[in-house]
């Protein structure tokens, strides 16, 4: 092939070198999500055999309830969202008199790490460091009371 | 804990810093303490204040103009970018002459990469399951665990994994559904 053939070829090629690289800029993902702000989530929900009625707000727990908990009826007494930076605690009343503070610390591994205390009345029932998927739930539940047990799902996820 | 511990422990906690039982301690101080618990409201406040100065006093800095002075204090550039790759070009073309297949092949494996980088940029955002995958699994990692309850047992589901700390004033578990 002649010089004169290969110099639009070349210069093709080196203009889609350039596009890519570009284009690698312009796609740079986003900013770290631990840079922004974290929503937490705490939910009371009461179980019980008192019924059989399943409150619809639960609907995305509805299969874990079923298959961790022998209860017939589940009632969301309280949710309660708050966005807080990172380090930051932020806490929670919930009724029966318990407490939750939660602290995120850090999002690494696309989990959210956080300390994780419910208090019940003078008496710290779970103190915890817990590493949560983001947009994950977990539960802490008990103790059992006559009329049932309540439930706490906490979950948090990251605000851009 | 009195209020005299609390108050030298107050700013670490509102940190996050403390370690399990000191932090318990604070925080169980501070929700029966009204004045450790304005102390917390007030550093909160405080930091909120630092935090909208700071923010701020960033918004009000004008980097409007900032290249076109760090372009005149460079001075007039000596070659433009299209003289350049002309010379380049010209330089090319009598020292070292690219055979037709490397040209090819840079072609190639150019846009091999360009789609490469758009498949990986584009599968998650666009992928309408993402949302609902992420709330089926809510694998957790316990750190630590610390209760004064008689026991707390760790229980998952297998197939959501999602988990529970079962809470029981039994201390032989039997309470655990």
């Amino acid at each position: 092939m002649s010089g004169a053939g290969l110099r639009p070829l070349a210069m093709f090629g080196g203009v889609v070198v350039l596009a890519t690289a570009v284009a690698a800029q312009v796609v740079e993902p986003a900013a770290s999500p631990s840079a922004g702000r974290v929503e937490v989530r705490v939910g009371a929900v009461l179980a019980s055999n008192a019924s059989k009625e399943f409150d619809t707000r639960l609907a995305a727990l509805h299969r874990q309830f079923n298959a961790l908990f022998p209860y017939s009826s589940y009632r969301l007494v309280k949710e309660e969202r708050q966005q807080v930076r990172w380090g930051e605690r932020v806490g929670f009343d919930i009724p029966g008199g318990r407490y939750v503070v939660v602290i995120p610390k850090e999002y690494k591994n696309e989990r959210v790490a956080m300390k994780v205390m419910v208090l019940e009345g003078a008496r710290p029932i779970v103190d915890t460091a817990v590493s949560l998927r983001n947009h994950g739930t977990f539960l802490v539940a008990g103790p059992r009371e006559q009329e049932g047990v309540l439930i706490l799902s906490i979950g948090a996820e990251t605000v851009p | 804990m009195t209020c005299r511990d609390a108050a030298a422990l107050l700013p670490l906690f509102f940190d996050g810093e403390l370690d399990a039982n000191q932090m318990r301690a604070v925080a169980l101080h501070s929700t029966r303490c009204l004045d450790c618990e304005t102390a917390l409201r007030q550093l909160e406040r405080l930091q909120d204040l630092v935090s909208v100065h700071v923010a701020t006093a960033v918004d009000e800095v004008d980097l409007s103009s900032f290249w076109s002075d760090v372009e005149r204090r460079l001075g007039p550039t000596s070659v433009s970018w299209r003289e350049r790759l002309r010379a380049w070009w010209g330089e090319r073309d009598t020292a070292w002459a690219i055979p037709a297949w490397p040209a090819l092949a840079a072609v190639g494996a150019a846009i091999a990469i360009g789609l490469a980088l758009a498949a990986r940029v584009q599968t998650p955002t666009t992928h309408p399951d993402a949302g609902q995958v992420a709330t089926r699994d809510n694998a957790a990692v316990l750190d630590s665990l610390d209760t004064d309850a008689p026991s707390v047992a760790v229980l998952s589901d297998p197939e959501t994994r999602t988990m529970v700390l079962w809470v029981s004033d039994d201390d032989s578990v039997g309470d655990v559904p």
